[in-house]
This record gives C-alpha cells, structure tokens and sequence, in this order.
C-alpha cells in the first residue's frame, strides 16, 4: 500500500512538473502581435472581413495573437510617430504613406529598413514592377514599406449626363476645355473642387501638373530636384487661373471641402470632379448610381504631358523599429500581400482600394472601379499631396486656394512653395 | 506651547487642503509651461530625441519669417472682432432681457445654449451655413430676393475672419451675457428711476447709469474676451484651416502647424512664448488704461 502511495505521488509529481513544462512552452511560444490599423473596423463590414483575416493568420501561426490597434491618426499628426516612441506600440503599422510621410519615420529611424526582406522573400514580384521602381528610387535603394493600396485620381463624370447632351468623352485638353464651355451653357458648374481643408485641391493641381510638365519632371520636382519655379510647373499654376478666367471654376469653391463639392457632384450640378477610387465610398452614401459614374485621366493637348491618373501609394505596412518582434511583423506582411488575401480583400463587397499588384481575372463590385483599377496597370503619375514633406504640403494646398480665389499669380505661388521645400531640404 | 501646536497643525493642514491642487496645477500647468520655454531654445522636432540648445535662434527665425507678421495682423483683427462681436452682443442681449420679468429665464438660457456646444462642432455647422452653393444663408438671401446680398463668406478674402468670427461668437457671447446680467442686477434701481425723474431718455440712462454701473464687469469682461480672442483656433480649424492663401491663419493655428505639420517644435514653442507674452502685456496694459481712468 505504502508502495503504491509512494509510485502515486511520483507519478503525479511527473504530471504536474510535465504539465509546468509544457505550460511554460507554451508561455514561451506565445506571441502576440500588435497591429497599428486598420482604420475603418468602426465598420462592422469591414470588421467581419479583417477578424476573419486574423483568425486565419492566427490558424496559420499557432501561439500567436494579432491584436488591432486602433489608430488615433496619421505620420502627418505626429499620432504614428508617438505610438512607436511609446513602450506600448505596434510591431506593425498600415498606415497612409507616400515618400513625404514614410520619410519623416524612416529618417527619424523609426520604421526598420525592409530592402532585405524584399531580397529574401520575393516582394519585388507582388508589386506592379513600376511601383517596385518607384519605392527602389526614394531612399537610394533601401525601401521602408510595402503598398498596401494605391491611390488613383483622375476624373469623374456623368455618363447618362454625357449622352443626354451629346457631348463626346474628350481625347484633348483642348476638346475638354470646350467641353467644360458646353457644360456652363447648359447650367452646369462645369468643374468642382472641395480645397477648404483637405487635399481636394491637390487632386487638381496635380492632375494639371501631370498634363503640363509629365510625370518625370512632377517627379524632381517632388524628390526636390527640380524647383516649383520650373516653367513648367508654373505653366501649370497658369492653367488653375486660365480655369478660373474661362469660368470652368468658380472662385467660391474655395469654401467648399470634399463633401461640399462631392454634393454639387452627386447631385448632378457639376459636370466634373477630380477623385480617387475611395469616392465610390462616397458615392455609394450619398445614393449616385455608380453604374453612371465614369473616369478618365486628364486629356493632353498633342506633344504635351502625359495623360496619367496621379496618385502613387495611398497605404502602406511598415515594421516599427521598437518591435522585438521583426520575425512576426515581416511573416503577417508575408501573408497579408499574399494573392490569396488581396483577392479575398479586392473581392470584399466594402473594397474600393487599388491594390499594388495585378490580380488576374478580378472582378471589382462596379464598373468604375474596374475601369479604376485598369488605368492603375498602365502606371500612375505623382499626387504631391504625399509626395512632399509636411509644410511643404502645407504651401502647396494654400497656393491652390490662392490660385482658385484669384488671391496669387502663378509664379509667387510657385515661388511660395519652393521657399518651403529649400527650408525642408536644410539639415 | 499649545499656541506652537496649533500653528504646526495649521500649517499641516493648510499643506494637505492646497497640496493637491498645487500638485495638479504644477504637474499640468507650471511644468507644461516651463517645458515650452525650455523648447523655445532647443531645435526640437519631436522626433530628434536629443534637442540642441540654440539660444534665441528659434525668435530670430519667426522675426524673419514673413507668415508671422501676417498672422500676428489677422490675430489682432480677430481679437478686435471677438471683443466687439463677443462682447457687444453678450452686453445687448443683457440690457435686453434684464427688463423682461417672466421670460427672463427662458431668454436667459436660450441664449446661452451655444455655449455649450463644443466649438469644433459650430465650426461644423456654421461652414454649412456660408456654403455657397447649398449654405443657408446665400440661400436665404435668395428666398428674401436678396440675391444681390449674396458673398463668398469663406472664399473671400477680406471677409473670411469677420465670417469665421461670427461663428466663434455666436458660440462665446453667451458666458459673456452671464456676467452682464449679473452685473445689471448689482445696479440699484433706485439710479434708474432718478434718471428717469430728472427726464432722462432710454439711451441716456444706458449712457449714465447702465455703463459706469458695470464698469468693473465690463473690465473683467473684456479682459475675459481679449484671453479668449487670443486662444481663438477651433474654428478656424475646422472651417478654413487658416485659408484661403493664409487670408484666416492665427497664431494658434500657426503654432499647430509647426508644430505637427512642419515638425519644427523649438520654433513652434518660441511662438507660444509670444503667444503668452502678448495676452500678459495686452491684459496689464488694459487694466491699467481701465485704472487710469478712475
């Protein structure tokens, strides 16, 4: 009896010090990664969409956690900045980006360079091979991010419009400047823009420096290699105010921000608007039939410019410098630019992104955004809205207030802009 | 002996009921303050971790940069615009509704009601208003055949800080109206019926009686207002973001700006001890005047 107490007792110290061990494994293997975004899980849509991601993630990678973090703003209100100087923040950030952005974290060494991961895990072929180029030319070589969307602003008109007045979509900036004329004789306010306190204006402005300069000299003149004092660029300047004079833009639509001129849009009292894939959002809350709705990049006059869509990336994912845990950051970037998990998010009924890479045989929710998403294959010019660092951003969007009030000549706007982006540029 | 006690006892006590508010007021006011002026002389971006002293370099780049002339002339447009609109109108409606006797409270709170809405939201509403194409205000000029009254509220450079004021002081002018009409009730109605005895009209009572009988509210008032004035920014934030072409920028709207947008925190922090150093002089040298006038 004595004897069997005894083996009893052994055997349950066996149990439990097994039991401590494959506890404190599993304590150990545990891992829990904290993930900065994304923004919209408010949504209940898109909730059930990402909380289905991470529990696939988490299938995928067992003792691991994925916690979202809701973020409380941007690189451009220092709010992404604070996170990853706090002992609480994310191993991994989806993000609005843009090289004026990722710049600010990368030179504050805030974000782990990714040009290596991008060697060893093949990341250069999940990237439409122009956007590859584009991010291999920001930082002499080394690369900080991975698109997660891209942003593509051209413009958007009315098709039923178009075909009840007989106006033809037009091949020219001429032909569309006469087109904006048939728009205010037929009681339309033929172009709106929403510059009061958003980027509304730079979607113009950069959409007009597109056609005016191309997109090689936009791009110097964004990576400051070129100044805002370039006649081409001024030229474009010029052409908000010729806009102006001609009538095709009312100086009072300086008041107006995206919503406003977004409602003089979906209500039909203007005949065209610049914008990205993000206004089928829009649209579909304000009830425009998006079946109506149709996009073009801006016309160029013959041996001028180049007719692009501007815009560049939108979001990206970046690796805080601060997470002990580089490994798990990279393999949920690893699985997050997968084609099984673009697909399943580009197919989601709430998606309206452009993802960063082709995915064959696609099917977008509305024929906007196919026609959208097609003219992001073809490559897009630059948005400098996230291009250029912060105040520079800051002169820029006030000299288009300017130009569209009539407040400043094209070339003192220029020249404000260039007094910002020499004082960037000082160490 | 037992008089020593009490005084120990006095002094623990007095140190128990003041400590924590003087801990709250050092923690979250004293310390910010002084960090700022620290700030002021360091190159601080916010994201360098080691800040470099530069002496007075950050006042001598603002002294050189052109947008804080121009901000510091539209600051003190809008301060004037504050006190007068602000002010005036807490006064008016005061002397308004003081003579009402039963709808005295509903008047009283009615008015005061914008108050307590959070600025960033009448920022909101009141961009809604001057909308030019869907505002309620053009539109309404179109109702009344006013067309011809119609102005770009916003859009319009000379215009668009009286616009924005407007809005900030239809939110303020109600705290303001409080102390008036607490000031009103302090006159002795007596005052009023000799005036009235000796033959004295409306605006002659209002010019004699009413104006030195709030004089010192009147001074706290303004005062108030010109401290408010200075802090002005929610509103010009959420409807112009200081635009069009800067034609609304303030100093507080400047100092956010560098601060966040510009990263440029020494610079922005030497702006907040402008900031500070002109609502100290402007409420001295007013108190002063108001004194010199006894």
């Amino acid at each position: 009896m004595l004897k069997f107490m005894t083996a009893a007792r052994a055997a349950a110290s066996g149990l439990l010090a097994a039991a401590m061990v494959l506890f404190l494994a599993e304590a150990a293997a545990a891992q829990t990664l904290r993930m900065w975004g994304p923004e919209q899980l408010n949504d209940p849509e898109i909730a059930k969409l990402w909380n289905e991601i991470k529990a696939d993630f988490e299938k995928r990678n067992p003792g691991v956690t994925v916690q979202y973090m809701q973020p409380t703003g941007t690189i451009s209100n220092g709010a992404v900045q604070a996170a990853i100087q706090s002992d609480a923040g994310p191993d991994v950030l989806l993000t609005n980006s843009g090289i004026g952005r990722v710049g600010v974290v990368a030179n504050a060494k805030l974000v782990q360079p990714l040009g290596a991961a991008y060697e060893k895990r093949g990341w250069k072929d999940r990237l439409h091979p122009w956007l590859y180029a584009e991010l291999k030319r920001q930082f002499d070589g080394e690369i900080y991010e991975f698109p997660d969307g891209l942003d593509v602003i051209g413009l958007w008109y009315h098709k039923d419009v178009m075909t009840q007045k007989g106006w033809q979509v037009p091949q020219t900036y001429a032909q569309l400047l006469a087109l904006f004329d048939e728009a205010r004789k037929a009681g339309l306010q033929p172009l709106v823009v929403g510059p009061r306190n958003n980027a509304s204006g730079g979607h113009l402005f950069g959409n007009l420096m597109q056609v005016t300069a191309g997109r090689d000299k936009v791009g110097e003149v964004v990576a400051g290699k070129r100044p805002w004092t370039d006649p081409a660029i001024v030229a474009s300047a010029q052409r908000v105010i010729d806009l102006v004079e001609r009538g095709a833009l009312a100086k009072d639509m300086v008041a107006l921000d995206l919503d406003a001129a977004a409602r003089l849009f979906f209500t039909k009292r203007a005949a065209f608007m610049f914008a990205g894939p993000w206004f089928t959002s829009n649209a579909r809350r304000a009830g425009y039939d998006l079946d109506k709705a149709g996009f073009m990049p801006l016309p160029v006059d013959p041996g001028q410019g180049e007719s692009l869509p501007t815009g560049g990336v939108g979001w990206s994912w970046m690796v805080s410098a601060k997470s002990k845990q580089t490994d798990l950051a990279l393999r949920w970037i690893d699985y997050i630019v997968s084609q099984e998990v673009m697909v399943k998010r580009a197919t989601h009924a709430s998606n309206w992104m452009v993802f960063p890479q082709a995915l064959p045989g696609l099917q977008p929710s509305t024929p906007i955004l196919k026609t959208i998403f097609d003219s992001a294959n073809k490559g897009v010019g630059y948005n400098p809205s996230v291009y250029i660092p912060g105040n520079v951003v800051e002169a820029y969007l006030q000299a288009i207030t300017g130009l569209v009030g009539g407040q400043v000549n094209a070339k003192d706007a220029m020249a404000g802009i260039q007094v910002q982006a020499e004082r960037a540029a000082r160490p | 002996m037992r008089t020593t006690t009490g005084t120990k006892a006095d002094a623990v006590s007095s140190i128990l009921f003041i400590g924590p508010a003087l801990l709250i007021y050092g923690l979250f006011t004293l310390f910010p303050a002084l960090d700022t002026l620290r700030l002021s002389a360091t190159d601080a971006t916010g994201l360098n971790s080691q800040a470099n002293f530069v002496g007075l370099a950050n006042f001598g780049a603002l002294a050189a940069d052109a947008t804080v002339g121009r901000v510091l002339l539209q600051t003190a447009q809008w301060l004037v615009l504050h006190v007068v609109l602000a002010g005036g109108a807490g006064l008016a409606f005061a002397v308004a509704i003081a003579s009402l006797a039963r709808t005295h409270v509903f008047f009283r709170t009615a008015f005061f009601l914008p108050h307590v809405v959070s600025l960033a939201v009448v920022g909101v509403i009141w961009a809604k208003i001057y909308d030019p194409y869907f505002g309620l205000l053009n539109g309404a000029l179109d109702a009344f055949g006013l067309g011809m009254l119609k102005l770009g509220w916003l859009s319009d450079p000379a215009l668009v800080i009286f616009s924005v004021n407007v809005a900030s002081s239809w939110q303020g002018f109600g705290i303001y109206m409080l102390l008036f009409v607490a000031g009103l009730q302090n006159i002795d109605n007596s005052l009023y019926e000799a005036a009235e005895i000796d033959g004295a009209g409306v605006w002659q009572r209002f010019r004699h009686v009413t104006i030195p009988g709030l004089r010192e509210v009147m001074t706290f008032v303004v005062s108030l207002a010109l401290i408010n004035g200075l802090k002005g920014f929610a509103t010009i934030w959420v409807m112009t973001q200081g635009g069009p072409f800067y034609r609304s920028e303030l100093l507080t709207t400047y100092i956010v700006k560098l601060a966040f947008q510009f990263q440029e925190q020494g610079r922005a922090a030497a702006l907040c001890v402008v900031l500070c150093a002109l609502a100290m002089a402007i409420t001295v040298a007013f108190n002063r005047w108001r004194e010199s006038l006894r």
